[in-house]
């Protein structure tokens, strides 16, 4: 009985290629959270994947109903060993997002997994299904060879994160003993570089609107109006001018959160973005001057037009358009005021006379709207999990202030006030949310072992304390 | 018999059910659409089907003459040589049509049915051109009816590409040179300026379509992961746009923005007025080159359009980083633009503003139409002769339009054939040309019967006769 069994055991597992079958028959869930007939798939992963995992390991399980209606349901499993011991909380999504089937590479079905080479193609193999699969196994392979855990244990898995995570503070909210904890370790999102163990303390935020400029019902031919009418594409043109620069700087002041700490450049300075072979290239000069690429995505404020249209794009006619949206999205670190985002951008369109361009909720099937939140980098659990990371890796363990995507960190961080520390397993050109999405099997198996690591140090006896309740 | 007569001819045949409502309605029933590639026999179709036989019936011999492009549509010409020492006139009208846009008609209208309600006669081709080159295919009807000769040479070529820019249409003209001499030009196309009174159009503007691409990567990447370390091409193109036209439309790029109009242009615009009608889009006073007239802005000026701009997909939007930005955009010209320095002029400005990654392509062939402005003198005889002869009809001064808004082929007349033009529209501005619910106005194109009428008689009337 020891942590190399437990490691050894893990990859094992994987080597056998169990880990591949088992992710292999949750990806084959198509549970597809941004649409509205999904409902029956997201139960069913549930139901078929997740509760009988979790019961094989003796863990009781509870399925929450989303409050927010048609969006999908949360479950909780449990396993408590010992009131004196600490109890650690895990996370993660079922749901994915659109499967894109028709634009995946030739031979690739997302809801089949492929693999080629070091690569294992499936729509939530990244996100989120390869990464909380890998967790649960190594919880398993601690459970075999410890015969317990030696920590108490929840895993809630929820299955509307694609959809903005509808309903899941509600649902927390009203059960806080049920999900209390001393400290929160999950997986998602991807790692700085494949090659290196990461840390997350905290997220990025994330509030999406769409900008809106109707002139009028329908278009006009250019040649007998052009000239006398608006062209709300030119105009919107314009407003986005305004908003951000041509090299992406954010020039609404409000937007943009404090200067850096010195702590935070001090976390990442040492720290390399490499998103591997099929990363694409990151553009130097893009986002805030004087930043590094590594302090624009884990440190600061993005702006992106997501999508934008005006006219008939796939049959564009001579006409003078009658409408002109785009879709944007900000992404923001703790320290912005996120209340003041949409306020501040009515006062900044009014100041530069774009009275008429209305702020518009985005589509439903993308808005989300996630806070910003992020555990401070000297929490001795930080410290705690990198150091037991790197036990089984050999390697320094890259420490994130905040992941540059959202998820609903503030859920585990400000709502049950608990040390955030997220893991992730993936890889930034893992193309999660576009088609041909993918893990790195050779990532996957050190995740696995890592995983298996940090799990059995949990019940060891040598973690910083229990919370105080 | 007399000029009032063959008017009265007209107009009969006008209000008659079987006479032009079914002749009207048979030509929009063809979809002629062509734009889209396999509606080539259609376009076949409305030559052979509804324009020959028609022309051989009034004692024309009819050519149809393949497009010199693979795949485009063909061109009819209908020729009537009275006498030699006549005049010869040509004429013009186009039987294709944009797309039918189906299903976003209001009513539930079908584009290929004509339908009435009230004043107003649906049906795509309706305004654009089908009833207009109906209105002079009847003119010519009743005058021969009526006089029993039409007293001129008449040449009528129906063309079946305008919509796709008249592509091929200037070669097979100039190759086929003799086949359409003539010594003048009248024909009808596009909307009156004022709905309540006829004008004459004397040159248009050209156009020149392009597309802006910013292609930075090959798919999309995650905001979250990526967002701040990948330039979006989406903040790209906008930004650049708004360095061609200002936030109230006016032209920055040097080399896009005409001489200074002249004094003849200015005096003939300042009595143009623009009335749409109910259904006309409200005109931004602010918009388009500061100081002019609305007149001036869209007869004697030049507008960038944003015709269409894409990034991302926003029928399925995704929380990423769009790899791929693209703009169909028009420049739209009046004479004394160097049309051949658009695309030039285009490349210099945006390298000199800081965007080298923006290419410029091509625009689809759909919509790729390339028109070069053009401009008969409101001085020459041939349109001092057209103001006179509609004054004789309406009892009061022409209208002159030095220039319309629209592009259409005035070059092939102008630079090929080295005629004068002049043409007389009989739609109006609110027609929704080029969109769904297009129509014409019934009582219009009534008006519109006899005064096409009224210039044919003259022309054919010794006392009135054209002599250059």
């Amino acid at each position: 009985m020891s942590r190399e069994a437990a490691i050894e055991g893990i990859a094992a597992y994987f080597d056998s290629g169990d880990y591949v079958a088992e992710l292999s028959e949750r990806v084959a869930i198509p549970s597809e959270s941004q649409k509205d007939d999904s409902q029956a798939d997201l139960r069913r992963y549930l139901d078929e994947a997740i509760q009988p995992a979790f019961e094989a390991m003796e863990f009781s399980c509870e399925i929450f109903d989303n409050p927010v209606d048609g969006k999908g349901p949360v479950l909780l499993a449990s396993r408590h060993e010992d009131d004196g011991l600490p109890t650690v909380l895990g996370y993660g999504h079922g749901d994915v997002v659109r499967g894109l089937e028709d634009q995946w590479l030739d031979g690739l079905n997302p809801w089949v997994t492929t693999q080629d080479g070091d690569k294992l193609y499936g729509r939530g193999t990244a996100d989120n299904k390869g990464q909380h699969t890998i967790n649960m196994a190594a919880i398993r392979q601690v459970l075999s060879v410890r015969g317990r855990l030696g920590f108490n244990c929840k895993f809630m898995v929820e299955m509307g994160e694609e959809a903005g995570s509808p309903g899941i503070f509600d649902v927390v909210e009203a059960n806080l003993e049920k999900f209390a904890a001393d400290v929160f370790i999950a997986s998602d999102g991807p790692r700085v570089s494949p090659e290196r163990p990461t840390i997350f303390l905290g997220a990025r935020g994330c509030r999406n609107f769409d900008l809106v400029l109707k002139c009028r019902d329908g278009g006009h031919h250019s040649g007998n109006w052009g000239g006398l009418l608006t062209n709300p594409g030119i105009v919107l043109s314009h407003a986005l001018k305004s908003i951000i620069s041509p090299t992406g700087q954010i020039l609404i002041k409000e937007w943009l959160p404090p200067p850096l700490s010195d702590a935070v450049r001090e976390a990442l300075a040492d720290i390399e973005i490499s998103g591997g072979d099929d990363a694409p290239e990151i553009d130097p000069v893009w986002g805030e001057p004087g930043l590094s690429p590594v302090e624009q995505v884990y440190a600061w404020n993005s702006f992106e037009v997501l999508t934008f249209r005006t006219g008939n794009p796939r049959q564009p006619v001579n006409a003078v358009p009658a409408e002109a949206r785009a879709h944007c999205q900000l992404r923001f670190v703790a320290g912005t005021d996120r209340d003041n985002i949409l306020p501040a951008l009515r006062k900044h369109l009014d100041e530069h006379g774009f009275e008429a361009i209305a702020i518009k909720p985005p589509p439903p099937e993308n808005a989300p709207d996630f806070n910003a939140s992020a555990t401070p980098p000297d929490d001795p659990w930080a410290a705690w999990t990198s150091e037991a990371m790197a036990r089984t890796t050999g390697k320094k363990t890259a420490v994130i202030p905040s992941l540059g995507g959202s998820i609903c960190n503030d859920l585990f961080n400000v709502t049950l006030g608990l040390p955030s520390i997220w893991i992730p397993h993936s890889y930034s050109a893992c193309s999660q949310h576009a088609p041909n999405e993918h893990i790195l099997l050779s990532e996957a198996r050190e995740a696995l072992t890592i995983m298996a690591g940090v799990y059995w140090d949990l019940g060891d006896g040598n973690t910083p304390g229990k919370k105080v309740h | 018999m007399g000029r009032d007569a063959a008017i009265d001819r007209a107009l009969v045949y006008f209000d008659d059910e079987d006479g032009y409502w079914s002749d009207l309605a048979r030509r929009v029933a063809i979809p002629t659409e062509c734009q889209k590639p396999d509606r080539t026999p259609e376009l076949y179709q409305y030559l052979e089907q509804e324009m020959r036989p028609a022309f051989e019936a009034m004692g024309y011999t009819c050519a149809v003459y393949d497009n010199p492009v693979d795949g485009l549509g063909p061109v009819l010409l209908a020729t009537r040589m009275e006498d030699e020492s006549l005049p010869t006139v040509l004429g013009y009208g186009h039987g294709d049509v944009v797309r039918g846009h189906e299903g976003r008609w209001a009513e539930g209208r079908d584009p290929w049915t004509l339908t009435r309600d009230g004043d107003r006669v649906y049906g795509r081709g309706t305004a654009d051109n089908k009833a207009q080159h109906s209105v002079h295919m009847g003119a010519l009807k009743a005058i021969l009816d009526e006089r029993g000769a039409l007293g001129f040479n008449s040449k009528f070529m129906i063309e079946t590409g305008e919509e796709n820019g008249s592509k091929g249409l200037k070669e097979m003209v100039a190759a086929h040179k003799q086949d359409f001499a003539a010594d003048i030009y009248f024909a009808s196309d596009g909307p009156r300026v004022d709905m309540a009174e006829p004008n004459l159009t004397l040159g248009c503007r050209g156009a020149r379509n392009f597309d802006l691409v910013v292609d930075m990567r090959d798919g999309g990447h995650h905001s979250g992961n990526w967002g701040g370390l990948l330039a979006n091409p989406g903040v790209i193109l906008g930004n650049a746009i708004a360095t061609m036209a200002d936030v109230n439309g006016k032209i920055l790029v040097d080399g896009w923005r005409p001489p200074p109009i002249s004094n003849s242009v200015r005096d003939a615009l300042k009595d143009v007025k623009r009335e749409g009608g109910d259904n006309a889009p409200e005109i931004n006073p602010d918009w388009g080159e500061p100081g002019l007239t609305a007149p001036e802005k869209v007869y004697a000026w030049n507008t960038f359009e944003v015709l269409a701009f894409v990034t991302g997909n926003p029928d399925k939007p995704v929380n990423a980083v769009p790899p791929r930005a693209h703009a169909n955009c028009q420049l739209r010209y009046v004479v004394g633009t160097d049309p051949d320095n658009i695309i030039p002029a285009l490349r210099k400005h945006l390298d000199d503003q800081g965007f080298p990654m923006i290419a410029i392509h091509e625009p689809p062939p759909a919509n790729d139409g390339v028109f070069a402005a053009a401009r008969t003198d409101p001085d020459h005889p041939w349109a001092i002769w057209m103001k006179e002869a509609v004054r004789r009809s309406t009892g009061k001064p022409t209208a002159v339009l030095p220039n319309s808004g629209g592009s259409i082929c005035n070059d092939v007349f102008q630079d090929v054939l080295g005629i004068p033009f002049v043409w007389m529209p009989l739609s109006y501005t609110g027609c929704s040309q080029h969109a769904p619910n297009e129509h014409i106005l019934w009582s219009l194109t009534r008006e519109g019967m006899g005064l096409v009428t009224g210039v044919y008689w003259d022309l054919g009337d010794p006392a009135t006769a054209y002599r250059p």
